[in-house]
């Protein structure tokens, strides 16, 4: 029989807009509450986000084991390895579904894309799109697949705004308007402001409320 | 109906088969396989390659890998789909899971063989040895190893042999000119020239290769297998190994 599915979450975004911090500061917040998971990275070019992920997360903090953190290699197609052929991130997913049933959730990060990514509803129940100030705050205005269609839109590193000309609250309106009203948070996942945030969306929209599961 | 398309559903030399086989050649199939490179990328950092090199380094695989191993067990997978003979499909399986020398090679096969035939029962109306295979890998008793999916679909879907051998090597090629463009060795006419120059290496390989028995499945190509040992160590890499 085949497993049950575990809940997925996919994280997509540009190079360097915070999404590897984002799983650093979730993974802990989820931990303490109990609930386990598993992490899949999708790397460019290099395995870096898997391995400072296995050393923070499951090396230094034991939050989970080493085996739960796994890089993939997108041969430069990282838009593709999410979307129209999914078939390895997949196949890990299954993976982990099998080996390790007591997971309450899997997250997904793509690698670094342009602001055409979005995840494939086979491969995510729940797509997050994280970009940052620094590209200005007509980011959210200029659209695209991924800030227009993603469950949930993460605008990182706002401690910076103020010194890159970005006016959040400028951000927030654009953003509420291409998105038709879904949520946008903003965060800073270097000190963890706003993530709790973030979590909470998890909790409600993939979890549904859902206890953590009993086991290892 | 059109002038068109009733001369076309009265040409009795093309039929279903022939959307299949499209369907299956097409690099939009989805497969995972982008995402290899066979050893290309750490053989691009050794030294500047040409076409020339990456024409060699595809004809040594066909013939020294793809055509003796994966071709023999496609041909052999096939027959025992046909025959509708689950032991010696897992047999097969079995043998080439275990011939694949490399752990990351090996892994991407299975995955891209599961996912494959995960696909084809999807939309395949002749079921019946897809399944049982696919409920040997659930029990543990095959893996899925790409090849032999390979020819368990192509046999489902009534593609003849030789043409499924063809549609493999010719996928392998593809994929294999695809990294090279990728990692800036080939622009993109020069890979479509080394794809048609190989034409005659493709399909002299899968007649020798494909009603090969197998017992006499073989494959030699050492200092490939050291470039995949190679860059399945490389710590920055674009492909899987």
């Amino acid at each position: 029989m085949a497993p049950a599915r575990i809940p997925r979450v996919g994280i997509g975004g540009p190079v360097g807009s915070g999404k590897t911090m984002l799983i650093e500061q979730i993974v802990p917040i989820l931990s303490a509450e109990g609930y386990k998971t598993g992490i899949i990275s999708n790397d460019v070019v290099s395995k870096e986000d898997a391995e400072r992920m296995r050393r923070n997360l499951a090396t230094d903090k034991g939050l989970l084991p080493e085996e739960l953190v796994i890089g993939v290699a997108t041969g430069g197609c990282p838009h593709t390895a999410v979307r129209e052929d999914p078939s390895i991130n997949l196949s890990v997913v299954e993976e982990l579904e099998s080996k390790y049933e007591f997971l309450d959730l899997i997250l997904i990060e793509s690698g670094g894309d342009n602001i055409t990514t979005t995840f494939s509803p086979a491969l995510a129940d729940y797509f997050i799109y994280i970009i940052d100030v620094t590209g200005g705050d007509k980011y959210p205005r200029k659209r695209g697949l991924g800030i227009e269609n993603c469950d949930l839109l993460v605008i990182n590193k706002i401690d910076i705004a103020p010194y890159v000309g970005a006016d959040l609250k400028i951000m927030q309106r654009d953003a509420k308007i291409v998105r038709n009203g879904k949520p946008t948070v903003f965060v800073n996942s270097k000190t963890g402001k706003g993530v709790n945030t973030v979590v909470s969306f998890i909790k409600k929209d993939v979890l549904f409320g859902s206890l953590p599961k009993l086991g290892k | 109906m059109s002038q068109i398309s009733v001369m076309i559903f009265m040409d009795t030399n093309i039929d279903n088969e022939d959307i299949s086989i499209l369907q299956l050649s097409d690099s939009f199939f989805p497969t995972g396989l982008y995402a290899t490179s066979n050893g290309l990328e750490a053989l691009s950092q050794e030294k500047k390659l040409t076409s020339k090199d990456i024409s060699k380094f595809i004809t040594t695989y066909l013939k020294q890998v793809i055509g003796p191993s994966d071709c023999t067990a496609l041909g052999n997978a096939y027959e025992s789909c046909k025959k509708s003979d689950i032991k010696s499909l897992l047999n097969i399986d079995d043998s080439v899971y275990h011939m694949r020398l490399i752990e990351e090679t090996r892994t991407a096969s299975v995955r891209s063989g599961n996912q494959l035939l995960k696909c084809v029962i999807s939309f395949s109306k002749n079921k019946k040895m897809l399944k049982e295979y696919q409920n040997a890998i659930i029990n543990g008793k095959a893996t899925g190893v790409y090849p032999v999916s390979f020819g368990v679909v192509t046999a489902a879907l009534d593609i003849p042999k030789k043409k499924a051998g063809l549609i493999y090597l010719y996928g392998f090629t593809v994929s294999i000119v695809g990294a090279a463009l990728r990692l800036g060795i080939l622009q993109h006419i020069e890979g479509q020239k080394v794809i048609h120059d190989l034409g005659p290496v493709i399909l002299q390989t899968v007649l020798e290769n494909i009603d090969r028995p197998i017992v006499n499945i073989w494959q030699f190509a050492p200092r490939l297998d050291i470039l995949l040992m190679k860059h399945e160590a490389m710590n920055s890499k674009m492909f899987i190994t």
